[in-house]
């Protein structure tokens, strides 16, 4: 099992939207998908119609006798599980804090499944806290979407050198988020992204109303809008990802 | 998956229908499905606990489940006849990891109009699925009629409603099925998922008579040899072949051993016949290994020398075509008909106890014991005499000895004491992997000289000329090294550890 996390230092750049889109995609390409919801916000969880519940709360999860299996649900793409987010995330730092060795414990309870599925997908609020080291350590990749701002250049830019400084680190594959290429600006940050990030992929998700419908509809959008640029672009993605993933 | 199979009433199902609605339950209109279970010819998905459907409905899906196991689903545009036919990624992985070379077959065709039922929770959730299947029939087998299955199907998560079907198909009545729709299906044609699996031995008792004992293992061998006929001539995938070889080796090593027990008219023709048949097999088997291993030949000799081989391999693929071509001829021949027409008969025929050979009702331990025995000592006397300087056809024969002593332990190892069986084996094997080496090696090389002149007539490129006597020196080097190994591989082998093993082993049956 690979596992891969949707990251990034900053809220809103479409985290969410790609580990529901991704998850989608990998399944429609033979993957057995986890869907991982590690955002107390639940919005994976919400977009996938399930109800946000974490048995035991934080604590009991990453706690020694916590268990991923006692909280796995099905989507409706048998192809596609989840673990639901419920707010009890919000105090998921504290609750590391308190375990033996925090930082190993998210991997170590992906651990018991890893013959059950073939990408775990594990959708991470933003901010370098407690909960993302422990998720740098337990992933293979870490997909960070990027507005192609100069702002979200420089948190992509303080992600890898957080990482270095902090090894081993996973595979970081940026890719360009919520992109308008109608503004000058961001097509060139974007050039720039490419030319200069190494592993920068090469698919844009384009800034798509069709995206933010996934909230009224609380699916993927490959099953609303199956023929969308933002679907096909979806599907490129993991095309990218698989392509680095999986060599 | 699965969690059970009702089997629906032979008239109106539209009460079903009614009290799974009543719960929640939303049926669409029929369509109609064709499964078909796809798995290779010796059944190693099904051994694996998994199941691969080719589904056609409006597309073509492929969709690998079993118990316990998510499924996992693919589109597809045609369906996949190996398993290189699917794309790359962790499905084709999946599953190549247990098929191999062999190729994907279709075991059983299932045509039924099926309505799937979901019932959804408020949020519009699925939370528990049914699927009423109706006009259900086989395509491609036994005429097994029609029949009607609802089956429940688990939603993770969601065990509460899952519950709640099945006990509303409870209360009304319905019979629960032991196995699943497509199970029935093969059940009643008759089609064994397991697939076919060779093996070399038959359960024997070494007191029973050696006629009846060597009869009964030639027999199964006679099954195997029967059963990748077909798929060797239609050359489906390489192992069909190798396993005919096998079993036509084994049979030609029993038949020698049965000089005493099996009678002269009977014995000579069909020694005869298989030498004949396994002598018509080589050549299409040495080429399937070739291009098999063919990457793992080049790859180490660089890029550029693998690139300029190519040509090579496009001249192998074409003789390893003709060779199949001939190989065919030879397995559609009379000859090969009546070989094996004549030699099922007389297994299936009752001997007659008069004018059998001296060692006939022997008892079979002894009989084995006796000829196992021979075998291993002529395999330590002539690989004593084998040196620096010994020619390779002499290894290549101690190479065959060896082989052969190993089918006489497998053909009758369901009379040899297991542990000392399996230790002695060990050691055995040990030395045949270095005469394997060696000999492949000189196979190949044979086969890249006798090549080169067609190379030269064809004008091939002065790279590729250079790079075939590259390949020829890597085989070389891989030759000599198994040459240099073989003594110390020998005195291994030929030791007092071995001898204890070898003694263990016939002395529970040579009493």
């Amino acid at each position: 099992m690979k596992v891969l996390a949707t990251y990034s230092i900053k809220g809103g750049v479409g985290k969410t939207t790609t580990a529901v889109n991704l998850a989608r995609q990998a399944a429609a390409s033979g993957s057995r998908v986890l869907l991982w919801d590690l955002d107390p916000q639940g919005a994976a969880t919400f977009f996938v119609r399930v109800k946000p519940s974490v048995k035991g709360g934080a604590d009991r999860l990453v706690s020694k006798t916590g268990s991923l299996a006692a909280n796995i649900r099905a989507t409706d793409d048998p192809a596609v599980h989840i673990v639901p987010a419920d707010f009890s995330l919000r105090h998921l730092d504290l609750a590391l804090d308190d375990t033996k060795h925090p930082t190993r414990r998210l991997a170590a309870l992906l651990a018991p499944i890893a013959d059950r599925y073939d990408v775990a997908l594990i959708d991470c609020p933003p901010g370098i806290t407690l909960t993302s080291e422990s998720v740098f350590a337990a992933a293979d990749a870490l997909i960070v979407p990027t507005i192609p701002t100069t702002l979200s250049e420089r948190t992509l830019d303080q992600l890898t050198t957080f990482l270095s400084d902090h090894p081993p680190a996973p595979m970081v594959l940026a890719f360009a988020s919520m992109l308008d290429r109608r503004k000058r600006l961001q097509r060139d940050t974007l050039a720039h992204l490419m030319a200069d990030i190494d592993g920068f992929l090469p698919t844009a998700i384009p800034n798509s109303s069709v995206i933010e419908q996934m909230g009224v509809h609380r699916s993927p959008i490959a099953d609303f809008a199956p023929r969308s640029p933002a679907t096909i672009a979806y599907q490129n993605l993991w095309a990218d990802i698989a392509g680095r993933v999986w060599t | 998956m699965t969690v059970a199979t009702f089997q629906l009433p032979g008239k109106d199902v539209t009460a079903i229908v009614a009290s799974l609605a009543e719960l929640g339950f939303v049926f669409g209109p029929p369509r109609t499905l064709t499964t078909t279970l796809v798995d290779t010819f010796d059944g190693r998905l099904h051994r694996s606990g998994l199941r691969l459907e080719l589904r056609t409905s409006e597309g073509i899906e492929l969709v690998l489940s079993g118990a316990d196991v998510v499924p996992a689903h693919l589109l597809l545009d045609t369906a996949p006849a190996v398993v290189a036919d699917l794309a790359p990624g962790p499905f084709r992985s999946r599953v190549a990891s247990l098929v191999g070379i062999r190729a994907l077959l279709p075991q059983i065709r299932v045509r039924m109009e099926q309505s799937a039922g979901t019932w959804r929770d408020g949020t519009d959730k699925t939370v528990a699925v049914a699927e009423l299947n109706e006009r259900v029939h086989v395509v491609n087998g036994a005429d097994t009629g029609l029949f009607g299955t609802i089956e429940i199907h688990e939603v993770p998560g969601y065990a509460k409603q899952t519950r709640r079907a099945l006990e509303v198909l409870r209360r009304a009545g319905l019979a629960e099925c032991s196995v699943d729709t497509l199970t029935q299906c093969a059940e009643a044609a008759d089609v064994d998922l397991a697939g076919f699996k060779a093996t070399a031995t038959v359960p024997l008792h070494a007191p029973m008579a050696a006629i009846d004992g060597v009869r009964a293992v030639l027999a199964n061998l006679e099954v195997a040899i029967s059963a990748n006929w077909r798929g060797a001539i239609d050359n489906v995938d390489t192992k069909f072949l190798h396993d005919l070889r096998i079993a036509v080796r084994r049979t030609r090593t029993v038949l020698a051993a049965s000089k005493a027990v099996i009678p002269a008219d009977v014995l000579d023709p069909a020694s005869e016949g298989f030498k004949w048949l396994a002598g018509a097999t080589g050549a299409a088997r040495d080429l399937d290994v070739y291009l098999l291993e063919w990457e793992q030949y080049t790859a180490p000799l660089g890029v550029d020398t693998a690139t300029a081989l190519e040509s090579v391999r496009d001249l192998l693929t074409r003789h390893h075509r003709n060779a199949h071509v001939a190989l065919s001829q030879v397995l559609e021949s009379d000859r090969a008909s009546a070989l094996i027409t004549d030699w099922r008969g007389w297994l299936d025929t009752p001997v007659d106890d008069d004018g059998l050979p001296r060692r006939a009702g022997h008892p079979i331990g002894k009989v084995v014991a006796r000829r196992i025995a021979r075998a291993h000592d002529a395999l330590i006397d002539e690989g004593r005499l084998i040196g620096p300087d010994t020619p390779a056809d002499d290894v290549h024969d101690l190479r065959k000895d060896a082989k052969k002593l190993r089918y006489l332990i497998e053909c009758f190892s369901s009379i040899l004491p297991d542990k000392s069986r399996k230790k002695y084996v060990k050691q055995l094997k040990a030395l045949q992997e270095n005469l394997g080496e060696h000999q492949d090696a000189e196979v190949h090389i044979a086969l890249l000289r006798s090549i080169t002149p067609e190379l030269v007539s064809a004008e091939a490129d002065a790279n590729t000329m250079v790079a075939i006597g590259e390949l020829i020196q890597r085989l070389e080097q891989t030759r000599l090294a198994a040459r240099t190994e073989f003594a110390e591989r020998f005195a291994d082998y030929d030791s007092a550890a071995t001898q204890h093993s070898f003694d263990a082993l016939i002395e529970a049956i040579s009493q």
